[in-house]
């Protein structure tokens, strides 16, 4: 395992989000809510007070149950949301790995998607142009590459999404749920690339159901509940702490003990 | 929602920021931010442009057909059944001068508009400067507005109407034409996620505008008293400005270039801040 080094990479200072619930949308249900001084629908807190530092050279996983925060939190890192109150720094060039391919436009071939979504990313066009072959090498696309996307099943189109994130030279990789892409073998490949990250140093947050690959990846993770912050330390004792929380859940108690939000149920955009 | 606290957040190297309040020194940031990120603008542009027409049999002959289709049927009816009298010019190359750079604000407001909320998937993934959605739909359209110069090109020919020296203008009066269509889609793309009803606001408002500016007609025929309210349109500035260059041989008329200039400076100015003020709150209101 690299050393982590002292620096750091992403700090949440007190961070909370607000986000309303969806109701008012048009002007029709806003501006009445405007002329009766109400605002358009309660709060919800998807985050409450959450403060956590993850080092350069770091993996950290975040774990917790449905609409527990943590997309919320990944969210925040990618820099996508603001936070509602606190701080969030963030000090790299992120690339998220969240649902590949979303700037993928149906209509055009794989080699002009891969070109549209590496500057999307932040990449020059000098820096796409060298990493290309690499790139379609990864994703196993070399027959495809002047097909329209939209004619390429569910599994090549994340392979492509998932190989021109990881070639674009992040500090820092934002992970979510994507390690299932395609195939077995594409599976144990895109792994292997995010092992070879953790040896380069590369700063990776991890978010998963399954907290196997938690423990595989992180060697300390963080556990929301209720958009709170549990627990967060070395991922064995993390991970012991989640199973408890689902096996409290499943007997019927309430929640953890430690979340003060009341409001049930998960997030919509979760 | 902007606490001293959040003021505080630093801004650092390698991510684009987001989260901040604004002032003068954001601006500058955000420009730079804007400029870094030129290549990504562009690659969006083209993806527009390919994406429009990929799927269609006459592809870019698209951006034709609708102009030109435009423009027999108002000549029609405006010259021939209600006979409107434009001295100087026929009829269809009057109309003409004025529809297309009518068709290139009007446009550019209805895809800008959507062009953030069309992009709801990228939005609430990753962090770019967002200004590039709406800037990126109005640059696809100067793509259109390129080609439909063809058939302006094609009508000074057949009546025989050839730009003297004056023409030199076009270029400049269509930069202020450029960022006063750009200062007003900004806001309204930032809004359009927050009122769905802004789309269709949009519509409304473009048909009622249409009329009110001297498209079908020439500004001399609009009675006196109601020409000051004219000049405080800047689509009839600049429609008239570009009749008189390329019609009439003349130099705009200064005193309301500066005017026009004014206006779209100012409508930059306010929408560009009104869409950043509004920025961090994208990805919540998808």
């Amino acid at each position: 395992m690299p050393t982590a080094s002292d620096s750091v990479a992403i700090e949440f200072r007190n961070v909370s989000k607000r986000f309303m619930l969806e109701e008012g949308r048009s002007l029709r249900e806003f501006i009445p809510a405007l002329l009766k001084g109400t605002g358009w629908s309660d709060p919800f807190y998807a985050l409450q007070d959450v403060s956590f530092t993850i080092r350069q050279g770091e993996s950290v996983g975040i774990v917790g149950r449905n609409g527990s925060g943590k997309s919320t939190t990944l969210k925040l890192i990618a820099g996508v949301m603001a936070p509602s109150e606190g701080e969030v720094h963030v000090h790299g060039r992120v690339s998220p790995l969240i649902e590949l391919g979303a700037g993928f436009h149906p209509d055009l071939t794989g080699r002009e998607n891969v070109y549209l979504n590496a500057s999307i990313l932040g990449m020059s066009g000098k820096a796409i142009r060298g990493k290309f072959d690499d790139i379609v090498d990864f994703a196993e696309l070399w027959d495809f590459m002047d097909t329209p996307v939209k004619r390429y099943s569910s599994g090549m189109y994340m392979r492509l999404g998932f190989s021109v994130a990881v070639h674009s030279d992040p500090d820092i990789l934002l992970v979510d749920e994507v390690l299932a892409v395609g195939d077995a073998l594409f599976s144990e490949k895109c792994l292997a690339k995010i092992r070879e990250f953790q040896k380069k140093g590369v700063t990776i947050v991890i978010v998963s159901h399954s907290p196997d690959t938690t423990k595989n990846f992180c060697g300390r993770a963080v556990l929301l509940d209720h958009g709170c912050l549990v627990e967060e330390g070395r991922a064995h004792s993390v991970i012991e702490h989640y199973w408890q929380l689902v096996h409290r859940e499943e007997v019927g108690a309430t929640a953890s003990s430690q979340s003060v939000t009341a409001v049930p149920g998960s997030l919509p955009n979760q | 929602m902007y606490d001293e606290r959040m003021r505080q957040t630093i801004r650092v190297a390698g991510r684009d920021h987001i989260g901040t309040a604004l002032r003068i020194p954001d601006f500058v940031i955000s420009l730079a931010n804007l400029w870094h990120r030129r290549e990504l603008l562009w690659n969006m542009t083209v993806r527009h442009l390919r994406g429009q027409y990929k799927q269609s049999i006459l592809g870019y002959a698209w951006a034709l057909v609708m102009p030109l289709a435009q423009m027999l049927i108002m000549t029609f009816v405006f010259s021939t059944i209600i006979r409107i009298e434009t001295p100087g010019a026929p009829f269809a190359l009057f109309l003409f001068v004025g529809l297309l750079p009518w068709n290139f604000f009007s446009t550019s407001l209805s895809a800008g508009t959507d062009s953030v909320v069309g992009a709801s998937s990228l939005v609430t993934k990753v962090y770019f400067p967002r200004e590039i959605l709406p800037t990126a739909a109005i640059f696809t359209k100067v793509a259109d507005l390129l080609f439909a110069s063809l058939i302006l090109v094609g009508l000074m020919v057949y009546y025989g109407h050839a730009p003297t020296e004056t023409v030199v203008w076009v270029p400049l009066l269509f930069l202020i034409q450029f960022l006063f269509t750009l200062g007003l889609t900004l806001p309204l793309a930032a809004l359009n996620l927050f009122f769905h009803d802004v789309r269709y606001l949009v519509g409304v408002a473009l048909t009622l505008w249409f009329y009110l500016t001297p498209i079908l007609y020439p500004i001399d025929i609009v009675p006196d008293k109601y020409q000051t309210f004219f000049d405080l349109n800047p689509l009839s500035l600049f429609i008239n400005a570009y009749r008189r260059v390329l019609l009439q041989d003349e130099s705009p008329d200064f005193g309301k270039m500066f005017l026009g200039l004014g206006i779209s400076v100012a409508t930059l100015l306010v929408g560009y801040y009104l869409f950043k003020k509004m920025e961090p709150g994208f990805a919540d209101r998808i």
